[in-house]
């Protein structure tokens, strides 16, 4: 009984003194990481022009409009109101909308692509071994390279505007959605294609009445999904040059108009949460409607 | 008249199935049993050339099944239909477009694409459902119905393919014994009416006994059995299912197939 | 297929034999109409065959440029500006965690029950959750200068709403049954958080924070195009002069890199899971 005990007590101290020393390290590591982290990023040494409070503190002043409640509602012309503060809303729903455009068609091209990349890297539909291998190369690599640098050698190459915005999120739309929907066809179940085959259908009717059925509501609540996110970073491809809102962005920058940027910002803010709110409804049927079957 | 000679099939260092050989004439309905394992399924997929025998030879009224390829190989496929135990249609799509697959293979690939068919063709969809008594169904979903009434829509989707031979794989282990009776009654009639050999795998006895004109019972990938059902004495169910089915007959497939 | 055959079967089944052409030609409107509407706005953008021809062949010459790449003599110095992006991407992080934790504590349904306070609070999260670090590095640099300390801060407040979101839904989603378990034992509150809580939630949100690491460092290196530092600035540099074959480089390390971070991450995840 005592010797059992004693046993216990010593391997006790043994998994104990480990976890101790573990943990001690992971929070040395960590420490020294973090400690680096903000020497290197020069976060706290940062020259920011002194007083860094005072500065954050003058920053946020000039973000906030200088709104006055007696002159809200009036013209452009009077200082003060909501109409003087969106001095230029026409522009920005214009380029706003633009920036959906942009997303729209990427999204589109992206996934028409990727449906075929699904289905050519697809362990259960394509039997070419090298066909998969390099399709499933391609993707990852587009994947891994960040977009907005792609932007810059597209804006480079095609020049200011929305084009090379499109190809961007079209390219990196490409390599996600690829990657997405040739797990959703190879989760496909097989059993429907079996009968297909053994009623002695090819492999182009075997997709479209097993495969195609089963994917396709998958296929289009991914695309949504994108599609939010397309709109978000087409906002932010216009930083760069690449067209819609984000120019107007840059622009409010250059004048140092700090109070323009915020109500450009909160415009971009409503137009991703109308988006999400309006693609999250269309997902919920697709998804409903693959709960009933 | 459908005939196999010596068709063998290995995976890996098991046998499935073991040098069979058997004949069937038209009109033939043949219960193959025998215990997981005992390599019915594998049989039947060979048949149809889902699966490739390793050795012997498939031939249908004289022509070299088992050397098809290609084109040949489809329509053979087409010709020689398929039932499995899971029903395998397609659930998102509507009844009479899982029966009209059964003719897919047979109509233009263009059209085919946008669900476009010859209105014969789905005529012929509501005939064979109302056969079997599901014409009510054909525009819902199929996978709103329950296992029988799927049986049932995958089995008017074999008769579509206007088969020559009708093959199935377990097509009432999954269903309620109401159920089975439905299916096991309608491959019945369609071996009657339309003459055509069926290949019916079966898990339990009783069924084999009561459908079926002619029993081949299967172990370890041979045959040991072939005759008409009566000729299944205790002695020669020890041999297909081991030493405890054959003292108490019934139980042991019984179990087996619930 | 005799014509009492068709007869019968369109007794049986009208819309089975014959679906409706109406229904038919309309999908197909449908389907014409969204295409238009697609190239109309391709049009309206300017993305149209002629304007891709017109700058594929440039693409091609910079793809060309790319081949062989080229450290160009300043390896120490890329590295140097790899580190710094590493080590935004990290104190972004860590400033993010810090803010988001006590924001997902009070967005946490069981912590604060009240539903309209709670699904109000949440709204405001999903409203700012889609908004890119980029933009909020944009103005941060235009206000606190050029370097690091706009990106880092970019990187913090982008990750805040994701994060305190990802936060609550752990508190939210952990077992009831623990916690029950050390009230019934007389466990004091603060007991009952440390036995039963804290080990149910904190492998899950340091599994989640490593996550956001991960995307941080994706992010961090195209904070330099707005002068944020890091690698993203060099990139941009090299870009403005056409000096490919260094961009491709650059791009070839940054990748090896962030392959090497992510699998550094999944590890440490896979072993908090």
């Amino acid at each position: 009984m005592t010797a059992a005990v004693e046993v216990f007590e010593q391997e006790r101290r043994r998994v104990l003194r480990r976890r101790r020393a573990e943990a001690l390290i992971g929070l040395l590591a960590f420490s020294a990481l973090l400690a680096l982290a903000f020497q290197r990023s020069e976060f706290f040494s940062a020259d920011i022009g002194g007083d860094p409070l005072g500065r954050i503190g003058e920053f946020l002043a000039r973000m906030v409009p200088d709104l006055k409640a007696e002159a809200l509602l009036e013209d452009r012309q009077a200082r003060g109101s909501l109409a003087w503060w969106y001095y230029d809303l026409p522009l920005w729903l214009r380029t706003g909308w633009q920036t959906v455009e942009m997303a729209l068609i990427a999204t589109t091209a992206g996934a028409a692509a990727a449906c075929f990349a699904g289905f050519a890297c697809a362990r259960n539909l394509m039997p070419l071994a090298p066909v998969r291998f390099v399709v499933r190369r391609t993707l990852e690599l587009i994947r891994t390279l960040p977009d907005l640098i792609v932007a810059l050698i597209l804006v480079a190459a095609f020049g200011v505007g929305p084009l090379a915005g499109v190809i961007t999120l079209a390219l990196s739309t490409f390599g996600s959605l690829g990657k997405l929907f040739a797990e959703v066809n190879e989760e496909v179940d097989p059993r429907p294609l079996e009968a297909l085959e053994a009623s002695g259908a090819g492999l182009a009717r075997k997709i479209r009445y097993g495969v195609l059925p089963q994917v396709l509501p998958n296929y289009a609540s991914y695309a949504l999904l994108r599609l939010e996110g397309n709109v978000a970073a087409a906002a932010a491809l216009g930083i760069v040059g690449a067209g819609g809102i984000g120019v107007e962005l840059q622009r409010a920058i250059t004048y140092t108009e700090f109070d323009t940027y915020l109500a450009i910002l909160l415009l971009i803010v409503a137009m991703i949460f109308l988006i999400d709110i309006g693609s999250e409804q269309i997902r919920h049927r697709l998804i409903g409607l693959g709960a009933k079957r | 008249m459908l005939e196999l000679q010596g068709v063998t099939k290995r995976f890996g260092d098991t046998v499935a199935v073991d040098n069979v050989s058997l004949a069937c004439r038209r009109g033939e309905m043949v219960g193959i049993i025998g215990r997981s394992g005992a390599g019915k399924s594998t049989l039947l997929r060979m048949i149809n050339r889902l699966s490739e025998p390793d050795a012997g030879k498939i031939l249908w009224e004289s022509r070299e099944v088992s050397r098809l390829r290609g084109d040949d190989l489809r329509r053979w496929r087409r010709r020689c239909a398929m039932i499995f135990q899971q029903f395998n249609l397609c659930p998102r799509l509507d009844v009479v477009t899982n029966v009209l697959v059964g003719v897919v293979a047979e109509r233009p690939l263009g059209p085919t694409l946008f669900k476009i068919f010859p209105a014969a063709d789905r005529a012929r969809a509501v005939l064979e459902l109302d056969a079997l008594d599901m014409a009510h169904a054909a525009l819902q979903r199929a996978g709103t119905l329950s296992g029988g009434q799927q049986q049932r829509v995958a089995i008017a989707r074999a008769m579509l393919q206007d088969p020559d031979v009708v093959l199935a794989d377990e097509p009432v282990a999954s269903l309620d014994p109401v159920n089975a009776e439905v299916v096991m009654e309608a491959l019945q009639r369609i071996c009657h009416e339309r003459n055509v050999p069926v290949l019916v795998n079966l898990h339990s006895l009783e069924i084999a006994r009561t459908y079926c004109t002619r029993v081949i019972a299967m172990a370890k990938g041979a045959v040991v059995f072939d005759g008409p059902p009566q000729g299944l004495t205790p002695a020669v169910l020890e041999r297909v299912y081991g030493r405890r089915a054959g003292r108490t007959l019934e139980p042991l497939p019984a179990v087996e197939a619930a | 297929m005799t014509p009492a055959d068709m007869d019968q079967a369109l007794e049986l089944s009208p819309r089975a034999v014959r679906p409706s052409w109406r229904d038919r030609v309309l999908r197909g409107l449908i389907g014409a109409l969204a295409l238009a509407a697609l190239i109309a706005m391709a049009v309206d953008v300017g993305v149209t065959p002629t304007a891709l021809a017109a700058g594929s062949g440039k693409l091609a010459t910079f793809l060309r440029a790319m081949i062989p790449p080229n450290a160009g003599g300043e390896l120490v110095r890329i590295v140097r500006a790899l580190g710094e992006t590493f080590a935004m991407a990290f104190a972004g992080t860590v400033l993010a965690a810090v803010a988001a934790l006590p924001l997902g504590v009070f967005g946490a349904k069981s912590v604060v029950p009240q539903p309209l306070l709670h699904f109000g609070f949440r709204r405001v999260l999903d409203m700012f959750r889609g908004v890119p670090a980029l933009v909020w590095a944009l103005i941060f640099v235009a206000a606190f200068g050029l370097g690091p300390f706009g990106g880092v801060l970019a990187l913090a407040i982008a990750d805040v709403p994701g994060l305190a979101k990802l936060y609550a839904e752990a508190i939210e989603n952990c077992d009831e049954k623990p916690l029950e378990g050390l009230r019934s034992a007389g466990a004091a509150p603060p007991v009952v958080l440390r036995y039963g809580l804290l080990p149910q939630v904190a492998p899950l949100m340091a599994s989640q924070t490593l996550f956001f690491l991960e995307s941080n460092f994706r992010n961090a290196a195209v904070l330099g195009i707005v002068g944020a530092g890091g690698i993203g600035f060099e990139l941009e540099e090299r870009i403005r002069i056409f000096a490919f074959d260094e961009v491709a480089f650059i791009v070839l390390l940054y990748v090896v890199c962030v392959a090497v971070l992510d699998t550094i991450s999944q590890r440490l995840r896979a072993r908090l899971a």
